[in-house]
């Protein structure tokens, strides 16, 4: 069997073994599911409950893919303000960690009273936690030029602008691509963490709410169902970058 | 007087951590002229030619180039090029694009350029390789891009910092032919920094042994520039007496060196 076919058989024959030890689990002990539901039960629940849980991953889908947009515009902005001058990066360095070591879920309530609508309050949260990367794997690749290109511009006096366009930029998207990879799952761990903080105050949005109801409810398929989704929607979102990273630098990968 | 491509008049180099790079040198290179700079690990080199490419500031004393400022490099006749240790191409780029990078940093539009990325190609050989990218090449092929990219500015003097020392001898030398070619049709002055002095013996007109702590000339070695370069000369008890009187130079260098280090 070819090693590709390999590579994706074997990740599924794991999970489907898995899934089958779960079941057989829950059917030889006769787990209630208000406890731990078999794999059966819980597909049942996401069959059954498609519409709402459809409607609820557009949700935190949107906020998800706002807070990714709006991290990769602030971000590689905030990534070029500081690579202009070593000063301007050690001035406000310290305060782009700041932000990435404070707990979102301590200042999403303070967020989501002082921003009156809920979609832009919980875009606001997903972002704080999507940033960071961006930044920091944008400066770093700003700064990785090598330093041969980087004297051989300098000596055909090229302008900050060009040196910045033709070889700054470039030279960083390698390193910028894998903080989108990152940040696409932090974007949804930051869109799930506001959905909670705005559920349990009363704002109904994304599958966050619908994990929290479910629980009002003990309705636990249907939790394990909104989980599910997280998840595939998590695994879509690392997949989709992945190849977007892979078709923008193929050029730079041996063949 | 004979006009200097560049003159080094008691030029030094000490670094931000009060290493001394290099002693004062002074030093003319005339035009046509092929300069090979070799000698221990350490003794200069390297910081000698950026100080040449203004890649570099002297801690004292002054250059000139064509007798002017370097801000006048870059005119009419007056081109200066420089190959890298390292290929140091774009991996994003095509071959094309890396050859024409000096021209479209001078704002030289493609119509103009193309012909010149066109023609430096071909001197290398590859023209058949133009829309490959450098991760397809090979380490000979992307020097030999490297090459092409300093000629498409038509350099009137050529840099090149040890161009070839990750390669195996055999497309070494090759390329060293290719050089050596390059240099009898075209009005160039080259100054090679390398630690081979089989190549040194093969390309250069004048030798420069330098030794080390600090970094400074040792001696210089003048060969024949009449003779050609080619396999013949490679194989000739010519050549294998001016590698035998480099050794000695280099021996000596060397053991100069570590008697400076020690005292």
């Amino acid at each position: 069997m070819p090693a590709r076919l390999i590579s994706l058989f074997a990740p599924l024959a794991v999970g489907v073994l898995f899934l089958l030890l779960w079941q057989g689990i829950c059917y030889i002990w006769h787990i209630p599911p208000y406890l731990m539901p078999a794999p059966s039960d819980i597909a049942h629940s996401l069959f059954s409950n498609i519409n709402p849980l459809c409607h609820a991953l557009y949700s935190t889908l949107t906020v998800t893919l706002a807070a990714l947009l709006v991290s990769v515009v602030f971000g590689v902005l905030v990534a070029f303000v500081l690579v202009q001058h070593p000063l301007i990066e050690r001035s406000l360095m310290p305060y782009v960690v700041l932000m990435q070591v404070t707990p979102v879920v301590a200042l999403a309530p303070l967020i989501i009273i002082l921003v009156k609508t809920t979609l832009l309050a919980l875009i606001v949260c997903a972002t704080l936690i999507a940033i960071f990367p961006i930044i920091s794997n944008t400066l770093q690749g700003l700064k990785s030029v090598d330093p041969g290109l980087a004297a051989f511009f300098k000596m055909h006096k090229a302008s900050r602008l060009k040196t910045l366009l033709r070889l700054q930029i470039p030279s960083a998207l390698p390193m910028f691509m894998a903080g989108l990879q990152i940040s696409s799952g932090l974007a949804l761990v930051g869109a799930v963490v506001a959905e909670f903080v705005a559920g349990t105050g009363g704002n109904s949005a994304g599958l966050a709410y619908e994990i929290l109801q479910a629980g009002f409810q003990m309705d636990i398929p249907r939790m394990f169902a909104a989980l599910f989704m997280i998840t595939l929607t998590g695994l879509a979102l690392y997949m989709a970058t992945s190849s977007i990273r892979k078709l923008v630098l193929y050029n730079r990968i041996q063949h | 007087m004979q006009e200097t491509v560049i003159s080094i008049q008691s030029a030094e180099k000490t670094f931000p951590n009060g290493v001394q790079g290099l002693a004062p040198i002074t030093l003319d290179i005339f035009p046509k002229e092929r300069i090979s700079l070799i000698g221990p690990s350490g003794c200069g080199k390297s910081t000698l030619l950026k100080l040449i490419a203004n890649l570099h500031q002297p801690s004292e004393g002054s250059l000139s180039w064509w007798n002017k400022d370097f801000s006048e490099v870059g005119k009419e006749n007056h081109r200066l090029s420089f190959v890298f240790q390292e290929p140091t191409l774009m991996p994003w780029s095509t071959v094309r694009k890396n050859v024409r990078l000096p021209l479209d940093l001078e704002g030289i539009a493609p119509a103009v350029s193309e012909p010149r990325v066109q023609e430096a190609l071909k001197v290398v050989g590859l023209e058949h390789a133009a829309e490959r990218f450098p991760a397809q090449l090979s380490g000979g092929m992307k020097m030999r891009v490297s090459i092409a990219r300093a000629l498409v500015t038509r350099p009137n003097l050529l840099l090149m910092d040890e161009p070839f020392g990750a390669l195996d001898e055999l497309t070494r030398n090759r390329l060293d032919e290719d050089m050596a070619n390059l240099c009898g049709k075209d009005d160039l002055t080259l100054l090679f920094v390398t630690h081979s002095l089989y190549e040194a013996a093969f390309l250069s007109t004048r030798v420069m042994v330098m030794a080390a702590h600090p970094g400074r000339i040792f001696a210089e070695y003048e060969i024949d520039p009449a003779i050609p370069r080619d396999e013949a000369f490679r194989l000739s008890d010519t050549f294998a007496m001016i590698c035998q009187d480099l050794s000695k130079l280099l021996i000596e260098a060397s053991h100069s060196s570590l008697v400076a280090k020690v005292a």
